[in-house]
Protein backbone atom coordinates (compact mmCIF):
# COMPACT_ATOMS: atom_id res chain seq x y z
CA UNK A 1 0.00 0.00 0.00
CA UNK A 2 0.97 3.63 -0.30
CA UNK A 3 2.64 5.35 2.63
CA UNK A 4 0.95 8.32 4.36
CA UNK A 5 3.88 10.49 3.21
CA UNK A 6 2.61 10.07 -0.35
CA UNK A 7 -1.14 9.82 0.31
CA UNK A 8 -1.60 12.91 2.48
CA UNK A 9 -0.12 15.54 0.16
CA UNK A 10 -1.96 13.95 -2.76
CA UNK A 11 -5.27 14.13 -0.86
CA UNK A 12 -4.52 17.74 0.10
CA UNK A 13 -3.88 18.67 -3.55
CA UNK A 14 -7.27 17.22 -4.51
CA UNK A 15 -9.10 19.04 -1.71
CA UNK A 16 -7.44 22.40 -2.45
CA UNK A 17 -7.92 22.05 -6.22
CA UNK A 18 -11.59 21.18 -5.86
CA UNK A 19 -12.23 24.04 -3.44
CA UNK A 20 -10.44 26.54 -5.67
CA UNK A 21 -12.17 25.31 -8.85
CA UNK A 22 -15.63 25.42 -7.28
CA UNK A 23 -14.96 28.90 -5.84
CA UNK A 24 -13.88 30.22 -9.26
CA UNK A 25 -16.93 28.69 -10.95
CA UNK A 26 -19.16 30.25 -8.27
CA UNK A 27 -17.50 33.66 -8.88
CA UNK A 28 -18.10 33.22 -12.60
CA UNK A 29 -21.78 32.42 -12.00
CA UNK A 30 -22.16 35.53 -9.82
CA UNK A 31 -20.60 37.60 -12.59
CA UNK A 32 -22.96 35.96 -15.09
CA UNK A 33 -25.96 37.00 -13.02
CA UNK A 34 -24.60 40.52 -12.56
CA UNK A 35 -24.07 40.88 -16.32
CA UNK A 36 -27.58 39.60 -17.05
CA UNK A 37 -26.26 36.56 -18.92
CA UNK A 38 -28.50 33.49 -18.86
CA UNK A 39 -27.10 29.95 -18.76
CA UNK A 40 -28.81 29.04 -22.03
CA UNK A 41 -27.79 32.19 -23.93
CA UNK A 42 -26.23 31.43 -27.31
CA UNK A 43 -23.54 31.46 -28.54
CA UNK A 44 -21.71 30.52 -25.36
CA UNK A 45 -18.19 31.93 -24.83
CA UNK A 46 -15.68 29.45 -26.28
CA UNK A 47 -12.55 28.48 -24.38
CA UNK A 48 -9.77 30.79 -25.59
CA UNK A 49 -6.52 30.46 -23.60
CA UNK A 50 -5.20 33.72 -25.06
CA UNK A 51 -8.08 35.67 -23.54
CA UNK A 52 -7.81 34.14 -20.09
CA UNK A 53 -5.47 36.69 -18.48
CA UNK A 54 -7.06 39.81 -20.04
CA UNK A 55 -10.53 38.57 -19.00
CA UNK A 56 -9.35 37.92 -15.44
CA UNK A 57 -7.67 41.32 -15.20
CA UNK A 58 -10.87 42.96 -16.42
CA UNK A 59 -12.85 40.85 -13.87
CA UNK A 60 -15.05 39.44 -16.63
CA UNK A 61 -17.22 36.46 -15.78
CA UNK A 62 -15.93 34.39 -18.67
CA UNK A 63 -12.40 34.70 -17.24
CA UNK A 64 -13.47 33.19 -13.91
CA UNK A 65 -15.50 30.50 -15.65
CA UNK A 66 -12.62 29.51 -17.96
CA UNK A 67 -10.09 29.48 -15.11
CA UNK A 68 -12.53 27.53 -12.92
CA UNK A 69 -12.96 24.90 -15.64
CA UNK A 70 -9.20 24.67 -16.11
CA UNK A 71 -8.54 24.30 -12.39
CA UNK A 72 -11.20 21.58 -12.09
CA UNK A 73 -9.85 19.69 -15.11
CA UNK A 74 -6.21 20.02 -14.04
CA UNK A 75 -6.76 19.12 -10.38
CA UNK A 76 -6.47 15.35 -11.08
CA UNK A 77 -3.29 16.03 -13.10
CA UNK A 78 -1.92 17.99 -10.13
CA UNK A 79 -2.71 14.97 -7.99
CA UNK A 80 -0.63 12.82 -10.35
CA UNK A 81 2.22 15.35 -10.15
CA UNK A 82 2.08 15.28 -6.34
CA UNK A 83 2.15 11.46 -6.47
CA UNK A 84 5.14 11.58 -8.81
CA UNK A 85 7.08 13.73 -6.34
CA UNK A 86 6.09 11.46 -3.44
CA UNK A 87 7.09 8.29 -5.26
CA UNK A 88 10.33 9.89 -6.47
CA UNK A 89 11.24 10.72 -2.86
CA UNK A 90 10.59 7.07 -2.01
CA UNK A 91 12.73 6.02 -5.00
CA UNK A 92 9.84 4.03 -6.47
CA UNK A 93 10.92 4.11 -10.11
CA UNK A 94 8.01 2.07 -11.41
CA UNK A 95 5.37 4.44 -10.00
CA UNK A 96 7.36 7.48 -11.14
CA UNK A 97 7.27 6.05 -14.68
CA UNK A 98 3.52 5.39 -14.38
CA UNK A 99 2.92 8.95 -13.17
CA UNK A 100 5.00 10.40 -16.01
CA UNK A 101 3.08 8.31 -18.54
CA UNK A 102 -0.27 9.52 -17.16
CA UNK A 103 0.87 13.14 -17.36
CA UNK A 104 1.99 12.51 -20.94
CA UNK A 105 -1.46 11.15 -21.84
CA UNK A 106 -3.16 14.19 -20.27
CA UNK A 107 -0.79 16.52 -22.11
CA UNK A 108 -1.43 14.67 -25.36
CA UNK A 109 -5.21 15.05 -24.85
CA UNK A 110 -4.79 18.82 -24.57
CA UNK A 111 -2.49 18.93 -27.60
CA UNK A 112 -4.81 16.83 -29.74
CA UNK A 113 -7.87 18.84 -28.71
CA UNK A 114 -6.08 22.14 -29.39
CA UNK A 115 -4.67 21.04 -32.73
CA UNK A 116 -8.03 19.74 -33.97
CA UNK A 117 -9.81 22.94 -32.92
CA UNK A 118 -13.52 23.53 -32.42
CA UNK A 119 -15.45 20.55 -33.68
CA UNK A 120 -19.03 20.93 -32.44
CA UNK B 1 -32.49 33.64 -13.33
CA UNK B 2 -35.13 30.90 -13.17
CA UNK B 3 -33.11 28.79 -15.61
CA UNK B 4 -30.00 29.27 -13.50
CA UNK B 5 -31.77 28.16 -10.33
CA UNK B 6 -33.31 25.19 -12.12
CA UNK B 7 -29.88 24.15 -13.39
CA UNK B 8 -28.38 24.35 -9.90
CA UNK B 9 -31.35 22.47 -8.42
CA UNK B 10 -31.21 19.82 -11.16
CA UNK B 11 -27.48 19.40 -10.59
CA UNK B 12 -28.05 19.11 -6.85
CA UNK B 13 -30.72 16.44 -7.35
CA UNK B 14 -28.39 14.48 -9.65
CA UNK B 15 -25.59 14.88 -7.10
CA UNK B 16 -27.75 13.62 -4.22
CA UNK B 17 -29.19 10.72 -6.20
CA UNK B 18 -25.83 9.74 -7.67
CA UNK B 19 -23.94 9.89 -4.38
CA UNK B 20 -26.62 7.98 -2.44
CA UNK B 21 -26.56 5.19 -5.00
CA UNK B 22 -22.78 5.12 -5.30
CA UNK B 23 -22.81 6.44 -8.87
CA UNK B 24 -21.32 9.59 -10.26
CA UNK B 25 -23.83 12.24 -11.22
CA UNK B 26 -23.00 11.82 -14.91
CA UNK B 27 -25.58 9.19 -15.69
CA UNK B 28 -28.25 11.71 -14.64
CA UNK B 29 -26.65 15.01 -15.68
CA UNK B 30 -26.44 14.12 -19.37
CA UNK B 31 -30.19 13.34 -19.76
CA UNK B 32 -31.07 16.30 -17.53
CA UNK B 33 -29.21 18.75 -19.76
CA UNK B 34 -30.09 17.07 -23.04
CA UNK B 35 -33.75 16.23 -22.47
CA UNK B 36 -34.56 18.77 -19.76
CA UNK B 37 -32.73 21.86 -20.99
CA UNK B 38 -32.46 21.05 -24.69
CA UNK B 39 -28.67 21.20 -24.77
CA UNK B 40 -26.96 19.31 -27.62
CA UNK B 41 -25.87 15.85 -26.52
CA UNK B 42 -22.14 16.50 -26.88
CA UNK B 43 -22.32 19.68 -24.79
CA UNK B 44 -24.32 17.76 -22.17
CA UNK B 45 -21.60 15.13 -22.07
CA UNK B 46 -18.88 17.80 -21.81
CA UNK B 47 -20.66 19.48 -18.89
CA UNK B 48 -21.17 16.12 -17.23
CA UNK B 49 -17.44 15.33 -17.40
CA UNK B 50 -16.72 18.49 -15.39
CA UNK B 51 -19.38 17.58 -12.81
CA UNK B 52 -17.91 14.09 -12.53
CA UNK B 53 -14.37 15.46 -11.96
CA UNK B 54 -15.59 17.80 -9.21
CA UNK B 55 -17.38 15.06 -7.24
CA UNK B 56 -14.61 12.53 -7.81
CA UNK B 57 -11.84 14.88 -6.66
CA UNK B 58 -13.77 15.90 -3.54
CA UNK B 59 -14.51 12.30 -2.54
CA UNK B 60 -11.07 10.96 -3.51
CA UNK B 61 -9.32 13.41 -1.18
CA UNK B 62 -11.27 11.91 1.73
CA UNK B 63 -10.72 8.33 0.54
CA UNK B 64 -6.96 8.93 0.38
CA UNK B 65 -6.83 10.60 3.78
CA UNK B 66 -8.61 7.58 5.29
CA UNK B 67 -6.51 5.10 3.32
CA UNK B 68 -9.49 3.46 1.60
CA UNK B 69 -8.34 3.97 -2.01
CA UNK B 70 -5.39 2.01 -3.41
CA UNK B 71 -3.29 4.76 -5.04
CA UNK B 72 -0.75 2.44 -6.73
CA UNK B 73 -3.41 0.24 -8.29
CA UNK B 74 -5.52 3.25 -9.26
CA UNK B 75 -2.63 5.03 -10.95
CA UNK B 76 -1.52 1.90 -12.79
CA UNK B 77 -5.01 1.32 -14.19
CA UNK B 78 -5.80 4.97 -14.88
CA UNK B 79 -2.94 5.10 -17.34
CA UNK B 80 -5.20 2.92 -19.50
CA UNK B 81 -8.53 4.58 -18.62
CA UNK B 82 -7.03 7.99 -19.49
CA UNK B 83 -5.60 6.74 -22.80
CA UNK B 84 -8.96 5.27 -23.78
CA UNK B 85 -10.77 8.41 -22.59
CA UNK B 86 -8.59 10.51 -24.88
CA UNK B 87 -9.56 8.24 -27.79
CA UNK B 88 -13.21 8.31 -26.66
CA UNK B 89 -13.20 12.10 -26.63
CA UNK B 90 -12.00 12.13 -30.23
CA UNK B 91 -14.50 9.46 -31.32
CA UNK B 92 -17.40 11.35 -29.68
CA UNK B 93 -16.90 14.24 -32.11
CA UNK B 94 -17.06 11.91 -35.09
CA UNK B 95 -20.18 9.95 -34.13
CA UNK B 96 -23.54 11.35 -35.26
CA UNK B 97 -25.77 12.64 -32.42
CA UNK B 98 -28.39 9.98 -33.13
CA UNK B 99 -25.91 7.14 -32.74
CA UNK B 100 -24.58 8.68 -29.53
CA UNK B 101 -28.15 9.03 -28.18
CA UNK B 102 -29.00 5.37 -28.90
CA UNK B 103 -25.70 4.25 -27.35
CA UNK B 104 -26.42 6.36 -24.26
CA UNK B 105 -29.91 4.84 -24.00
CA UNK B 106 -28.31 1.38 -24.09
CA UNK B 107 -25.94 2.39 -21.29
CA UNK B 108 -28.91 3.62 -19.22
CA UNK B 109 -30.68 0.29 -19.72
CA UNK B 110 -27.56 -1.60 -18.61
CA UNK B 111 -27.28 0.52 -15.46
CA UNK B 112 -31.02 0.05 -14.80
CA UNK B 113 -30.66 -3.73 -15.16
CA UNK B 114 -27.68 -3.77 -12.77
CA UNK B 115 -29.57 -1.61 -10.30
CA UNK B 116 -32.72 -3.78 -10.56
CA UNK B 117 -30.66 -6.87 -9.79
CA UNK B 118 -29.15 -5.09 -6.78
CA UNK B 119 -32.61 -4.26 -5.40
CA UNK B 120 -32.99 -7.93 -4.46
CA UNK B 121 -29.39 -8.41 -3.43
CA UNK B 122 -28.59 -5.35 -1.31
CA UNK B 123 -31.39 -4.02 0.86
CA UNK B 124 -29.13 -1.57 2.66
CA UNK B 125 -27.26 1.25 0.94
CA UNK B 126 -23.60 1.59 1.56
CA UNK B 127 -22.84 4.97 2.99
CA UNK B 128 -20.94 7.14 0.50
CA UNK B 129 -19.00 8.43 3.48
CA UNK B 130 -15.65 6.68 3.39
CA UNK B 131 -14.89 4.33 6.24
CA UNK B 132 -11.47 3.23 7.43
CA UNK B 133 -9.71 0.98 4.94
CA UNK B 134 -9.43 -1.81 7.42
CA UNK B 135 -13.20 -2.07 7.96
CA UNK B 136 -14.53 -5.23 6.37
CA UNK B 137 -11.07 -6.29 5.26
CA UNK B 138 -9.00 -8.94 6.90
CA UNK B 139 -5.83 -7.58 8.44
CA UNK B 140 -4.01 -10.86 8.03
CA UNK B 141 -0.84 -10.69 5.99
CA UNK B 142 -1.19 -11.18 2.25
CA UNK B 143 -1.11 -14.83 1.15
CA UNK B 144 2.23 -16.53 0.60
CA UNK B 145 3.74 -15.92 -2.79
CA UNK B 146 2.96 -12.23 -2.83
CA UNK B 147 6.62 -11.45 -2.94
CA UNK B 148 9.40 -13.28 -4.69
CA UNK B 149 9.70 -13.18 -8.44
CA UNK B 150 9.57 -9.91 -10.34
CA UNK B 151 5.99 -10.44 -11.52
CA UNK B 152 4.87 -11.33 -8.04
CA UNK B 153 6.72 -8.28 -6.75
CA UNK B 154 4.75 -6.09 -9.12
CA UNK B 155 1.44 -7.67 -8.05
CA UNK B 156 2.45 -7.33 -4.41
CA UNK B 157 3.12 -3.62 -4.88
CA UNK B 158 -0.45 -3.21 -6.18
CA UNK B 159 -2.00 -5.32 -3.42
CA UNK B 160 -3.20 -4.24 0.00
CA UNK B 161 -3.75 -5.60 3.48
CA UNK B 162 -5.61 -8.90 3.25
CA UNK B 163 -5.93 -9.10 -0.51
CA UNK B 164 -3.70 -9.87 -3.45
CA UNK B 165 -4.34 -8.34 -6.83
CA UNK B 166 -4.62 -10.84 -9.70
CA UNK B 167 -5.54 -10.82 -13.41
CA UNK B 168 -3.93 -7.45 -14.13
CA UNK B 169 -4.30 -8.07 -17.88
CA UNK B 170 -8.07 -8.31 -17.57
CA UNK B 171 -8.00 -5.26 -15.33
CA UNK B 172 -6.22 -3.33 -18.06
CA UNK B 173 -8.84 -4.45 -20.61
CA UNK B 174 -11.63 -3.35 -18.26
CA UNK B 175 -9.88 -0.03 -17.71
CA UNK B 176 -9.69 0.62 -21.44
CA UNK B 177 -13.43 -0.05 -21.75
CA UNK B 178 -14.18 2.16 -18.73
CA UNK B 179 -12.17 5.04 -20.19
CA UNK B 180 -13.96 4.79 -23.50
CA UNK B 181 -17.37 4.72 -21.79
CA UNK B 182 -16.41 7.71 -19.64
CA UNK B 183 -15.46 10.01 -22.52
CA UNK B 184 -18.21 8.85 -24.88
CA UNK B 185 -21.02 9.29 -22.34
CA UNK B 186 -19.72 11.78 -19.76
CA UNK B 187 -19.81 9.29 -16.89
CA UNK B 188 -17.23 8.07 -14.40
CA UNK B 189 -17.09 4.52 -15.73
CA UNK B 190 -17.44 2.98 -12.26
CA UNK B 191 -20.05 0.59 -13.62
CA UNK B 192 -17.20 -1.16 -15.48
CA UNK B 193 -14.26 -0.57 -13.13
CA UNK B 194 -15.79 -1.61 -9.82
CA UNK B 195 -16.96 -5.08 -10.95
CA UNK B 196 -13.69 -5.68 -12.81
CA UNK B 197 -11.54 -4.76 -9.80
CA UNK B 198 -13.78 -6.59 -7.33
CA UNK B 199 -14.73 -9.77 -9.20
CA UNK B 200 -11.81 -10.19 -11.62
CA UNK B 201 -8.86 -8.66 -9.78
CA UNK B 202 -9.78 -9.73 -6.25
CA UNK B 203 -9.94 -6.24 -4.74
CA UNK B 204 -12.41 -5.87 -1.82
CA UNK B 205 -15.57 -4.00 -2.86
CA UNK B 206 -15.00 -1.01 -0.59
CA UNK B 207 -11.43 -0.54 -1.85
CA UNK B 208 -12.55 -1.09 -5.46
CA UNK B 209 -15.26 1.57 -5.13
CA UNK B 210 -12.87 4.10 -3.58
CA UNK B 211 -10.10 3.34 -6.08
CA UNK B 212 -12.55 3.65 -8.98
CA UNK B 213 -13.61 7.02 -7.61
CA UNK B 214 -9.98 8.13 -7.41
CA UNK B 215 -9.41 7.09 -11.05
CA UNK B 216 -12.46 8.97 -12.34
CA UNK B 217 -10.77 12.37 -12.04
CA UNK B 218 -7.79 11.60 -14.30
CA UNK B 219 -9.94 9.58 -16.70
CA UNK B 220 -12.56 12.29 -17.09
CA UNK B 221 -9.96 15.06 -17.33
CA UNK B 222 -8.28 13.36 -20.33
CA UNK B 223 -11.66 13.33 -22.09
CA UNK B 224 -12.66 16.78 -20.81
CA UNK B 225 -9.54 18.43 -22.27
CA UNK B 226 -10.54 17.22 -25.73
CA UNK B 227 -14.10 18.48 -25.18
CA UNK B 228 -12.86 21.84 -23.83
CA UNK B 229 -10.59 22.63 -26.77
CA UNK B 230 -13.08 21.31 -29.33
CA UNK B 231 -15.85 23.61 -28.04
CA UNK B 232 -17.82 20.85 -26.31
CA UNK B 233 -18.01 22.51 -22.89
CA UNK B 234 -20.45 25.39 -22.41
CA UNK B 235 -19.20 27.26 -19.30
CA UNK B 236 -22.54 29.06 -18.81
CA UNK B 237 -24.35 25.76 -18.29
CA UNK B 238 -21.49 23.73 -16.84
CA UNK B 239 -20.63 26.06 -13.94
CA UNK B 240 -24.11 26.13 -12.31
CA UNK B 241 -24.63 22.41 -12.95
CA UNK B 242 -21.26 21.58 -11.37
CA UNK B 243 -22.01 23.78 -8.34
CA UNK B 244 -25.34 21.98 -7.93
CA UNK B 245 -23.79 18.52 -8.21
CA UNK B 246 -21.05 19.47 -5.72
CA UNK B 247 -23.64 20.75 -3.21
CA UNK B 248 -25.90 17.74 -3.79
CA UNK B 249 -23.11 15.22 -3.26
CA UNK B 250 -22.13 17.01 -0.03
CA UNK B 251 -25.73 16.88 1.25
CA UNK B 252 -26.02 13.19 0.32
CA UNK B 253 -23.29 12.28 2.79
CA UNK B 254 -25.58 13.53 5.58
CA UNK B 255 -28.72 11.84 4.18
CA UNK B 256 -27.23 8.40 3.61
CA UNK B 257 -28.35 6.84 6.89
CA UNK B 258 -31.93 8.17 6.69
CA UNK B 259 -32.86 6.97 3.22
CA UNK B 260 -34.68 3.73 2.39
CA UNK B 261 -32.29 2.10 -0.05
CA UNK B 262 -34.88 -0.15 -1.69
CA UNK B 263 -37.29 2.69 -2.44
CA UNK B 264 -34.45 4.80 -3.79
CA UNK B 265 -33.24 2.04 -6.10
CA UNK B 266 -36.75 1.30 -7.41
CA UNK B 267 -37.27 5.00 -8.07
CA UNK B 268 -33.89 5.24 -9.77
CA UNK B 269 -34.58 2.26 -12.03
CA UNK B 270 -37.90 3.87 -13.04
CA UNK B 271 -36.13 7.17 -13.82
CA UNK B 272 -33.45 5.37 -15.83
CA UNK B 273 -35.99 3.38 -17.85
CA UNK B 274 -38.02 6.51 -18.64
CA UNK B 275 -34.86 8.43 -19.57
CA UNK B 276 -33.58 5.56 -21.71
CA UNK B 277 -36.85 5.46 -23.65
CA UNK B 278 -36.71 9.22 -24.24
CA UNK B 279 -33.09 9.09 -25.39
CA UNK B 280 -33.79 6.13 -27.66
CA UNK B 281 -36.82 7.90 -29.16
CA UNK B 282 -34.71 10.97 -29.76
CA UNK B 283 -31.99 8.93 -31.42
CA UNK B 284 -34.30 6.83 -33.56
CA UNK B 285 -36.83 9.48 -34.59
Amino acid sequence: MTTPAVRRPVGAVLAIGTGLGVALLALGVVQMVAAGTGPLDRPFPPFEPDRLVPDLLALRGRGFLSLGLLVVILTPASRVLASLIGFALERDRRMVAVALAILAVIGLSALLGASLGVGV
Amino acid sequence: MAQLLLLIAGGAAAGIFGALLGLGGGILIVPLLNLGFGLPLRESIGASLICVIVTSSAAASVYLRRDVANLRLGMTLELFTASAAMAGGLIAFVLPDRVLAVMFATLLLLVAATMARDIRRAPVLESPTPRPATQGISLEPAPPGVSGEAHDGFLASLSGPGYRVRNVGLGVAGSLLAGLVSALFGVGGGIVKVPVMNLVMGVPLRVATATSNLMIGVTASAGALVYLYRGGIDPLVTAPAALGVFAGASVAARLADRVDARVLRVLFVAVLLFTASQMALKGLS
